[in-house]
């Protein structure tokens, strides 16, 4: 997580329920997953606000030479530690608004393609988590690591609050999978397991 | 779409065939050359004086068709290549300026060491920068400055680089190239300033300089073969027509085994070769086949100084250590391909930057504004990805 708004990548395909943003970076500047996003939306300053749910390196023409070739150690720690590398980013939505007007719904519109993508800021992740209304459009999304993405996106929310703010927000934040889980006892079970504040025993 | 490729389909057919036709004719060509090439192999010190006054490759002591074999290079040695991209200034844009950015790679072969890249973006908009002798710079004056700026970043990677076996690497011709119709002082100020960069690097001491020319496409090998088998009788070579004219030196020279080179020979290329020779900086080529054993023949010319020609041991660095960087990306020099990517700057970036520039300009209370020919382009082109 940033607090300095360097913008990711651009939009390449986009729907209601997610999008993609492509962008070459440096290797150890690649996006975490489960991080907070945010995209302009097709309303002025208003954002588009999601989770990143995959991180892709792309095919690299240039890289591919060297696969078979057994490249000497400067060209590979060249290419690791010089190079940027091509990838994808797909973010699912979770929310849009501005300020401290934000939904916790599927945006009506995608963001338009082309557009910058942004690491939301701790302040933005810290206002977008006072509210849980998310959680629902995470645990229903089809076709993703569903309960990863929820207990890494949480474990990053609570590093964005100051140290003695995070239990809390954990134990809050358990309280209301509970409450959404609580037709499926091992879910939930597997998923507090996720969040449970770092240090505390079993 | 605009572009009516369906008219085109009977051209393309056209020139497909006419391709190869010339292909075929060529191979023929490739051979009489070849064959000159072994009958006047040792005639080159008496052709020497008029394949200097008939523009020729000018022999240099070795037999035509020598074949050098792949020297070893040192276990340890560096080499630095530069590249150079721009941002053309635009008349209809909301500002006029330019940008140069030059990328650079110094890579340590046998250290195992991370190399060093690096891009070094410039942005020039004041009248001195704008302005050169009363013409705007843009077109080949920019281009001019880009390989200056080429140069003298390599010159300063040189001086930072402990003393080592070190080659400096630019990519292509080792003559700068400026357009015959610009007045011969500008000219002249132009290439002093680019050689004094040669100088620098000279004045290491260890360094090699070295041009890369990819796909070459010079025919002075085979001006001096036809000037040979016309007995070196210059007034009948330029009366009588070349039958290699057209004739590529790669397609000459691709018998050349893998790592080999070819004779080493002096250019005449070039309108202001009198400030090259005079300051020892006389361009000097080779041919070298850099393509690894088993594959495809790669044929690239190597353009060096004539201080780099004079020494063997840092001629015989540069055809190492071109052929070793050369079989590290296949077929081109490792550093100059990470050069030339650090350098390049892509459309979203030349975007961002024309944002960076409009809000500075907002914020110093001007209102910046495209012209109508601009706004006209934006609005018919904007989205049109297919």
């Amino acid at each position: 997580m940033s607090n300095v708004e360097i913008p990711v990548g651009r939009v390449l395909r986009a729907s209601t329920r997610g999008f993609t943003v492509g962008c070459r970076v440096m290797q150890p500047d690649i996006p975490a997953f489960g991080s907070f996003v945010r995209a302009e939306a097709r309303t002025p300053e208003c954002s588009i606000f999601g989770l990143i749910t995959d991180v892709t390196v792309e095919d690299d023409l240039f890289v591919r030479r060297f696969i078979i070739a057994d490249p000497p150690e400067e060209v590979v720690r060249d290419q690791r530690e010089n190079r940027q590398v091509p990838i994808e980013v797909s973010v699912l939505a979770v929310g849009y608004g501005q300020g401290d007007d934000v939904l916790q719904r599927i945006p009506p519109q995608p963001p338009v393609t082309m557009d910058y993508l942004h690491p939301c800021t701790a302040e933005q992740v810290v206002g977008f988590t006072r509210c849980f209304d998310y959680f629902r459009l995470v645990l229903d999304a089809p076709g993703i690591a569903a309960d990863e993405l929820l207990a890494a996106s949480l474990q990053i929310a609570a590093r964005a609050r100051p140290p003695e703010e995070r239990e809390a927000f954990l134990v809050d934040a358990g309280r209301e999978l509970a409450r959404l889980l609580s037709a499926d006892l091992l879910r939930l079970d597997r998923l507090l397991q996720q969040i449970r504040p770092q240090g505390e025993g079993r | 779409m605009t572009l009516e490729l369906s008219r085109l389909t009977r051209a393309v057919r056209e020139m497909g065939q006419a391709l190869a036709g010339r292909e075929r004719a060529f191979s023929q060509l490739v051979q009489q050359a070849r064959a000159w090439l072994a009958e006047f192999a040792d005639r080159g010190a008496e052709l020497a004086r008029a394949a200097k006054e008939a523009g020729a490759a000018v022999p240099t002591g070795e037999p035509l068709n020598l074949v050098g074999a792949l020297p070893d290079v040192p276990e340890r040695f560096t080499v630095i290549g530069t590249d150079g991209s721009q941002v053309e200034p635009d008349r209809h844009g909301i500002a006029l300026y330019y940008l140069l950015n030059v990328g650079s790679l110094v890579y340590r072969h046998g250290s195992g060491q991370t190399p060093e890249a690096c891009s070094v973006p410039r942005l020039y908009h004041r009248d001195a920068d704008l302005y050169d002798g009363g013409l705007q710079v843009a077109g080949n004056l920019l281009d001019v400055r880009r390989t200056q700026a080429e140069v003298q970043h390599l010159a300063d990677l040189v001086e930072a680089e402990p003393a080592g076996p070190t080659l400096a690497l630019l990519d292509g011709s080792l003559l700068l190239w400026i357009l015959e119709n610009l007045p011969s002082e500008i000219r002249r100020e132009k290439v002093q300033a680019y050689l004094g960069q040669f100088g620098r690097i000279h004045e290491k001491g260890d360094v090699a300089l070295a041009g890369f020319v990819s796909r070459p496409r010079a025919d002075e090998v085979g001006r001096l073969l036809h000037l040979a088998r016309l007995g070196g009788d210059v007034q009948a070579a330029r009366t009588e027509p070349n039958p290699l004219g057209h004739l590529p030196d790669r397609a000459v020279f691709s018998f050349l085994p893998p790592g080999a080179r070819s004779a080493l020979f002096a250019s005449t290329c070039g309108a202001d070769r009198e400030l090259y020779e005079s300051g020892g900086n006389g361009v000097c080529f080779f041919y070298v086949n850099v393509a690894a054993e088993g594959e495809d023949v790669v044929i690239g010319r190597v353009e060096v100084p004539a201080w780099v020609a004079e020494r063997p041991e840092l001629l015989a660095l540069v055809h190492g250590g071109v052929v070793a960087q050369c079989r590290i990306a296949g077929g081109f020099p490792y550093v100059l391909a990470r050069a030339d990517e650090l350098a390049y700057i892509s459309g979203p970036e030349r975007e961002q930057l024309n944002e960076m520039v409009a809000a500075a300009l907002l914020a110093e209370g001007l209102r910046p504004a495209l012209s109508s020919k601009a706004q006209y382009k934006r609005m018919t082109r904007r989205g049109r990805a297919w």
